[in-house]
């Protein structure tokens, strides 16, 4: 699956002028005209929001206009997936994370990344993993006193 | 020569054993600290403020003071190694920095951020030094219009400055303020763009919008050009440190203008990460080489790396003489202060002098061994680099998502750093400049509140912004720099021209 | 099938025991103090004020981390409250603002159903300052001549919109029957240097806030805006102590106590032990030597509340504030 680059073009001005109309909406709601002598607070987001909007239609239009000019790629098949596959592990890292805990999330992340895409044995992946929990753990609660996210597992075994 | 005296006063209080000591300890805890994206100066400050409660102050200042030192050096590091900036003030290091260090010249480019740090922290030190009597006077004649001149004079000195489409650089810039925007309105009272989250109503973190843009969005453009990060290249040569360090006065005409661009925003309420891009902007504009910005230039390392340490140390002047700190780090130190019972204000100088100038003092050596001993890291990074890219980018990735957390403990904050880490990579691929949105993130609320501000007190009159010498001095400035390029461009045009008619 | 289930209720009640034991409850592990300001702000000294309290004196021996939420003038904390429920390790610390704030934004916590509420631990008097020099100004009917020569001419700062300074000064156009221009900041201290600079011309905020440019002679007390003048009779400037400043019912403006409450909360359905533990140590530590010469160095009103007497108080403040944003039209829901 190859993604040209007029398209992502064209996707991502798609995205910023929605991302202008929502800040557009946002500031409605707060008013935008200027009263008694100052801008109410919704006056410069307004106009932030058109000004994205704006600027997102031109750069889809020139490039729908410069269409013949420059075709590459943005991203062919064989690159996507690079990108995604350490895209998608970090993902689930945060996933993980929010449920069971920074340090377990932590800790499955590493050793699935040293498994697979630095081609670590399995005991090596598991002690990189063990090493990198027990630095951030040091230095977080011990060191600087900064409570990571537990998570209800090292809860149950009295670390907090 | 009165403040030259006390000065010497200060050194006898702070050149004891115990005292180097702290010094030392300080800068150590505040290297890590600085190199952790989350945790940054003012976290780890405050983290270490319980500590000082059983110290006497000089003793307790000079602590944090050391580790905020530390801090921002290793800010710096991270920035030129990973893109991935430990601290806010540390954006603008990326864009020559980060290019050097990928040309192999990791050591090399580490070496000129922390030469011109030190040179650009003792400038602002020698200025405290020099001023401080006369800048507690000069800060008070600051209202809300003269701050909004100089939110003015930072943005028009880099609105000419991106190149590319201009109207990527619009949406990216407004989007800036859009996201600056999210939260809680000081002027009104009222939430704008929370969309009645509770996530959102504390804002967007410029740390974790930074974090996701560079840190993460780089890491993407790392993994999908192939595994390859080319700082494995770097060769550890010790006299590589020595001869950067040697090469660094050439670059004086830079050091001069960006020292003074720190000082000034320093004491003004500019700040050191406004400070940092505004050197970057004006060492683009008016170094010879400007051109070759952003390729990895010596010059545009040193330009922000010597404003940012030169109002960092400069921001410290307000928050003793007036109480109005000049950084999110002065804020926190203010802090310190009022619980050791110290009251900061314009009466502290003369009421605790020694308190003061032994705290100068202590900048003085606070920096120097900050300098030595963010050298002999130097070695210890190059060796990070050495490691696989494999291995060391799911480490980054840790350091990433950590950060993200710490910065306000929420889970939402990792998402929403994801979020920008894909924005970034896509906005890099397709050429939508960064630095615009970052600028206009850390300044566009505070120019937006001086603005209406100002607009209450003058009842809505523009006039204020040249209601005295001060303000209009500023503003004209601004709008000088903003004309600039459309200035050059119409003179080069003009020159051409008349070649041509010549040649005709 | 029986059997299993008494042992699930066997195991239900190993865990339920400690529990019943837990009459005297102590804290062993770190407890988190969440201060509703920035670092540097009113809230952010309170709380480690009472953090240097605790630990100085040994009150409390496992460690204590401050963190600031600040976000959304502090609401930021009372939700984070909402979100960790029976959690006897938390503390929150604010000022009137954890009932107040819901008065005019909407806000996803209640404070009568998430917050609980365990003590007050002192109490900021607010003042009203001039610049004597660049305003002309030197008392009460001073300023009121002036304002009503020109209406809605005088600049007023104070910390934030729609919170205490901005309802004072409200409070004070009422009371005078003038038009004052209300400019919000983000601290009391950047307000103050604008007055002390001549940018505006008056603001109301707490001593502490003040006091160096007062010494300084770039700024002046006109009165406070308490029942009786404050007790400290140590010279500060201008040969005048905080006892001379005369009330603001004294100088001719007719408003009584105006005093931000020092708060300190817990989250919702906490252990009761566990509130009557912080209940004693706060109050500990309201008397210990740190805390005293915090309260006098910012011309505070010592005043302890706790249990029914505060939650009284909260009722009574509230009603208060809900009657003047009801005046001022700020009332979530009425714009």
């Amino acid at each position: 699956m190859d993604i040209s680059r007029p398209t992502m073009e064209v996707a991502t001005a798609s995205a910023t002028a929605l991302i202008g109309a929502v800040v557009c909406y946002g500031a409605l709601q707060n008013g935008i005209s200027w009263a008694d002598g100052a801008p109410q607070p919704g006056y410069f987001p307004f106009y932030i929001g058109c000004l994205i909007i704006f600027g997102s239609a031109v750069t889809a239009v020139q490039t729908l206009i410069r269409r013949d000019g420059e075709t590459g790629a943005f991203l062919d098949g064989a690159r996507l997936r690079t990108v995604a596959a350490f895209f998608l592990p970090i993902v689930g890292f945060t996933l993980i994370s929010g449920f069971l805990g920074l340090y377990i999330g932590m800790a499955i992340y590493v050793f699935y990344a040293m498994l697979t895409a630095a081609k670590f044995r399995l005991h090596n992946a598991a002690l990189t993993a063990l090493v990198v929990v027990v630095v951030n753990f040091v230095i977080f609660e011990k060191l600087f006193t900064v409570p990571l996210l537990k998570g209800p597992v090292l809860e149950y075994f009295g670390i907090y | 020569m009165g403040n030259f005296g006390q000065l010497m006063d200060g050194f006898a209080v702070a050149l004891t054993a115990h005292h180097v000591l702290i010094m030392i300890v300080g800068v150590l805890l505040g290297l890590v600290v600085g190199v952790l994206p989350g945790l940054g100066a003012p976290n780890g400050v405050s983290l270490l403020l319980p500590l000082t409660f059983t110290m006497d102050p000089i003793s307790a200042i000079i602590l944090l003071t050391s580790m905020y030192w530390g801090a921002l050096f290793g800010g710096s590091t991270t920035s030129i190694l990973f893109n991935i900036p430990g601290e806010p003030s540390s954006v603008a290091t990326t864009f020559d920095g980060y290019p050097m260090a990928k040309q192999g010249q990791a050591v090399r480019a580490l070496s000129l951020a922390f030469s011109s740090a030190g040179i650009g922290a003792l400038t602002g030190v020698i200025v405290i030094t020099l001023l401080s009597g006369w800048v507690a006077q000069f800060a008070m004649r600051f209202g809300a219009a003269e701050y909004f001149a100089v939110y003015f004079m930072a943005f028009a000195s880099f609105i000419g400055m991106a190149g590319g489409s201009p109207f990527k650089t619009l949406v990216a810039m407004m989007l800036g303020f859009a996201a600056a925007t999210v939260g809680m309105d000081t002027i009104s009272g009222e939430s704008r763009l929370t969309f009645e989250f509770d996530e959102l109503i504390g804002g967007i973190s410029f740390l974790i919008a930074v974090i996701g843009l560079f840190g993460l969005g780089e890491l993407l453009l790392t993994m999908e050009e192939g595994l390859k990060f080319e700082g494995v290249k770097a060769k550890l040569d010790l006299r590589t440190i020595f001869r950067t360090v040697a090469e660094v006065p050439r670059y004086w005409a830079t050091l001069v203008r960006s020292a003074l661009i720190g000082c000034w925003m320093g004491i003004t309420p500019g700040g050191p990460t406004a400070a940092s891009f505004m050197s970057y902007a004006l060492g683009r504009r008016f170094s010879r080489r400007g051109r070759h910005f952003g390729k990895g230039e010596p010059e545009g390392i040193i330009a922000p790396e010597t404003a940012d340490h030169s109002a960092g140390s400069c921001a410290l002047l307000p928050m003793l003489a007036l109480g109005i700190p000049g950084s999110a780090t002065s804020a926190v130190m203010m802090g310190g202060l009022m619980i050791w019972g110290l009251s900061p204000g314009p009466m502290l100088f003369t009421t605790q002098p020694d308190f003061v100038w032994g705290l100068i003092a202590s900048m003085y050596m606070g920096n120097i061994i900050a300098v030595v001993l963010v050298l002999a890291t130097v070695p210890l990074f190059a060796y990070i680099l050495k490691a696989p890219f494999t291995v060391v980018g799911p480490m980054i990735t840790v350091v990433c998502v950590i950060g993200a957390y710490t910065v306000a403990s929420h889970t939402f904050d990792i998402w929403l750093a994801l979020l920008f880490g894909l924005a970034g990579y896509v906005f890099k691929k397709l050429d939508y400049p960064l630095a615009p949105f970052v600028l206009a993130m850390v300044l566009g609320d505070k120019a937006e509140d001086a603005f209406r501000q100002a607009m209450l007190t003058s009842d809505g009159s523009p006039a204020i912004f040249f209601s005295n010498g001060l303000v209009s001095t500023m503003m004209g400035l601004g709008i000088f720099l903003l004309l600039l390029p459309a200035i050059t461009a119409l003179a080069g045009r003009i020159r051409s021209g008349a070649h041509k008619a010549e040649a005709a | 099938m029986t059997k299993h289930a008494t042992t699930a209720l066997a195991f239900c009640l190993s865990f339920a025991l400690p529990a019943a034991a837990f009459a005297d409850w102590q804290p062993n592990r770190p407890v988190e103090f969440v201060a509703a300001a920035g670092p540097g702000g009113g809230t952010d000294t309170f709380a480690r004020v009472v953090q240097s309290a605790l630990s100085k004196n040994e009150l409390l021996t496992t460690p204590i981390i401050v963190t600031n939420k600040a976000g959304g003038s502090g609401a930021e904390t009372f939700v984070y409250a909402k979100t960790s429920p029976k959690d006897p390790y938390k503390l929150f610390f604010g000022t009137q603002d954890a009932y107040v704030l819901p008065l005019a934004s909407k806000l996803s916590y209640d404070p009568s159903k998430d917050l609980t509420p365990i003590a007050a631990l002192v109490f900021d008097p607010f003042m009203l300052w001039v610049n004597p020099k660049s305003s002309g100004i030197e008392d009460v009917k001073g300023f009121i001549a002036k304002a009503k020569e020109n209406p809605g001419k005088l600049k007023v700062g104070g910390a934030k919109a729609k919170e205490a300074d901005e309802t004072l000064m409200t409070l004070i156009e009422q009371a005078a029957g003038v038009d004052l221009t209300y400019i919000p900041f983000k601290s009391g201290s950047e307000a103050a240097i604008q007055v002390a600079g001549g940018h505006i011309e008056a603001n109301v905020n707490n001593p502490a806030e003040s006091v160096e440019q007062w010494k300084a002679g770039v700024q002046k007390p006109l009165c406070v805006f308490e029942d009786a003048r404050l007790a400290d009779k140590t010279v500060i400037a201008d040969g005048k102590s905080w006892n001379d400043i005369p009330t603001c019912v004294e100088a001719g403006l007719d408003i009584k106590s105006f005093a931000q409450p020092r708060t300190v909360w817990m989250a919702a359905n906490v252990p009761p032990e566990a509130l009557a533990y912080y209940t004693q140590l706060l109050q500990k530590a309201a008397a210990a030597p740190e805390f005293v010469a915090y309260a006098e160095r910012g011309a505070q009103i010592r005043k302890v509340l706790v249990g029914e007497e505060f939650k009284a108080f909260i009722a009574q403040h509230e009603a208060s504030y809900r009657d003047m944003y009801k005046r001022n039209g700020w009332l979530r829901g009425e714009k």
